[in-house]
């Protein structure tokens, strides 16, 4: 089945004033129809920067994508496409929901307004018919009393309303894909179940694939079918989900999932030291500094991405060794 | 370990709130409504609960930070409620805070050697030598680096300026620490190694935690007994393995199976809520939860429950909990 979206070989460099540092590199991946796939990730990752870049929203300058390739509907390099072009796919085709959603609506404006504002922008509806699908995809989301919310503004309703809302402006125009950055974070517990839930039923409903950004293993094993792991700016892992957890090859893979505090061993397990800053990046993996189980060719060379097993790439020395002797 | 340290009894924090011209009290938010428990020694107690179910007001009113309304806050057996001023701040040196936000507790204007000896200058008079020592002494013990006292918080990363709270609370070597959302601001990662820190600092100093916290499986970590929250009222109190292997209330049942899981091929049976927390300016009347529970009968739309022993060391207030 032909992906939604493909990126092949993104890179993203940030222009300081003489110099050009690199923050995101090397990004190959591909997103399939109605597949939830998850990039996760700690803060500085390079994941945000990731998803901004498929929109086309990158604050360039002093951000820019100096490299790579991002295929929307397999023929449509987003990343050529005129402003123009690309704001007829923005919120139609491709939306995206936020972690903050008290940011990401405007106070001044009630419900109606906000959601009505894209249905202008992307479709041709009557007033009626507009206020209509309106109603439909508030109801859909999950929110009682559709007309009555419509005419209140955005402090009027709680945290895990507000992110519904946000969803329902993004499922509007039945975009083919969803970009959800950080959907939950911001979320208690049992209101964070009731989204996720409701992003997996939107996704059966709707047919939509949708991109999952997030720092938390656990929305991941949620939801998730494909996941990509990321460490400062590169993927170091992709695969699916069950894989990830139960066969890790990349030790930061290993790391996370020994850190994640909760129901496995005992003994806190925790990574240490920390991300390096993009000014002080290894010249070889960038993992190195971390790395327990780090040799001296990981300072000097950087790894390739490989095929490790059946659909599961990772990008550490430890496995390319292995491949070197076996041939 | 029988030693009680903190004992709040029926402890109680309103909030007025006010209206109108002449600001009129209307109604009180009860942020912490009638909360009793104990604390032993060298123990570690968690509140958990959603946002806005009152466990950072109840941590703040236990140490006077903000002033409750009623009840008693004991500490080794006296009410500190009834404590004038200077008392308190002697007492405060037994018990000390840390915050969730490493970002903001922090005065971006001093050094690390002076905020870690602030503490030790308010609290007692300590010449500059002796202060230096044990802001050494205890910078080691967290883990930073001595040639990082000079540096501002800025120069630093969440991990490392949590490091830096928790020497501020430390180096008064006090008895009890509450600790607020101490690692919720952090990376996976990271919290892991402040959580393991947290650990080894309290059996080194015979510490004592209260704990707050949203997060059930950081808590589940470091606890030897675990309270959930809700609306201002402790629902459900009992030892860790306990509270998450036989949870009785159902709020806890709810909150429990809302965690997510860390094995995709688990799939755990779920409760998944309806609707929101409701305000605490207009909590429901009976159980507090019974607008939310899939098991509400018409009893608890009317009752409030007591908050009672069900079984050894495990309190419940639910009307379909039988003793």
């Amino acid at each position: 089945m032909a992906p939604i979206l493909q990126i092949k070989d993104l890179q993203i460099d940030v222009k300081m004033d003489e110099e050009v540092l690199n923050v995101v590199k090397n990004i190959n991946l591909e997103i399939g129809k109605r597949e939830i796939y998850g990039i996760v990730g700690e803060s500085g990752s390079g994941k945000s920067l990731t998803s901004l870049a498929i929109m086309g929203l990158l604050a360039s300058p002093p951000l820019q994508v100096s490299k790579g390739e991002i295929f929307f509907e397999e023929d449509k390099d987003l990343l050529k496409l005129s402003s123009r072009e690309l704001r007829k796919i923005r919120g139609n085709k491709i939306s995206m929901i936020f972690q903050e959603p008290m940011s990401a609506l405007d106070p001044l404006f009630t419900i109606e307004d906000q959601l009505m504002e894209s249905l202008k922008f992307h479709t041709k509806l009557s007033k009626k018919e507009m206020k209509r699908a309106c109603v439909k995809i508030i109801e859909k989301v999950g929110i009682p009393r559709p007309e009555q919310i419509m005419k209140e503004y955005p402090h009027q309703l709680s945290g895990g309303m507000r992110q519904r809302i946000m969803i329902a402006i993004a499922m509007l125009c039945n975009p083919k894909l969803l970009i959800a950055d950080e959907p939950t974070t911001a979320l208690d517990v049992t209101i964070q179940a009731q989204i996720l839930d409701l992003m997996k039923e939107l996704r059966d409903d709707f047919e939509t694939s949708i991109l999952m950004i997030t720092h938390d293993l656990g929305v991941i094993a949620e939801t998730c079918q494909r996941v990509a792991v990321m460490y400062a700016g590169e993927i170091v892992e992709e695969t699916d989900v069950v894989s990830l957890f139960h066969r890790p090859k990349h030790p930061y893979t290993k790391g996370l999932l020994k850190s994640m505090v909760g129901d496995r061993s005992d003994a806190l397990y925790s990574i240490p030291g920390k991300v390096p800053s993009v000014e002080q990046m290894p010249k070889g993996c960038r993992f190195v500094t971390r790395c327990p189980e780090a040799m001296d060719i990981c300072e000097k060379v950087s790894p390739d991405d490989l095929e490790v097993a059946d659909n599961h790439r990772c990008k550490c020395w430890l496995y390319q060794k292995e491949m070197a002797n076996h041939v | 370990m029988s030693e009680t340290l903190l004992k709040v009894e029926a402890l109680e924090k309103f909030f007025p709130v006010k209206a109108g011209i002449f600001k009129r009290t209307k109604g009180y938010v009860k942020a912490v409504n009638d909360v009793s428990f104990e604390v032993k020694a060298k123990e570690t107690l968690s509140l958990v609960g959603e946002s806005g179910c009152g466990k950072s007001t109840l941590g703040r009113s236990i140490l006077r930070i903000l002033e409750p309304t009623g009840g008693k806050v004991l500490f080794n057996d006296k009410n500190i409620l009834d404590y004038s001023k200077q008392d308190l701040r002697k007492m405060r040196r037994d018990m000390q805070l840390v915050f969730q936000d490493p970002y903001s507790s922090l005065n971006p204007r001093m050094t690390v050697r002076e905020l870690v000896s602030e503490p030790l200058y308010t609290h007692f008079s300590i010449s500059k030598m002796e202060a230096d020592q044990r802001v050494d002494e205890i910078l080691e013990k967290v883990g930073l680096p001595l040639e990082h006292s000079k540096r501002y918080p800025h120069q630093f990363s969440g991990g490392q300026r949590q490091r830096i709270s928790i020497a501020r609370a430390l180096v008064l070597k006090p008895k009890l620490v509450v600790a607020d959302e101490p690692v919720s601001a952090l990376d996976v990662s990271i919290q892991a190694q402040i959580l393991k820190l947290l650990v080894d600092l309290q059996e080194e100093f015979d510490l004592t935690y209260l704990f707050i916290s949203h997060d059930l499986n950081v808590v589940k970590h470091i606890s030897d007994r675990v309270g959930v929250m809700y609306l201002g009222k402790i629902m459900e109190l009992a030892d860790t393995e306990a509270l998450y292997e036989e949870p009785l209330h159902p709020y806890t049942k709810a909150l429990l199976s809302a965690v997510p899981t860390s094995d995709p091929l688990v799939k755990k049976e779920r409760i998944i809520l309806k609707g929101d927390v409701p305000s605490p300016t207009d909590p429901p009347s009976g159980c507090p939860f019974h607008q939310r529970c899939p098991l509400a009968e018409e009893k608890c739309q009317n009752v409030l429950p007591e908050f009672v022993q069900v079984r050894p060391k495990h309190w419940v207030a639910c009307h379909l909990v039988e003793q």
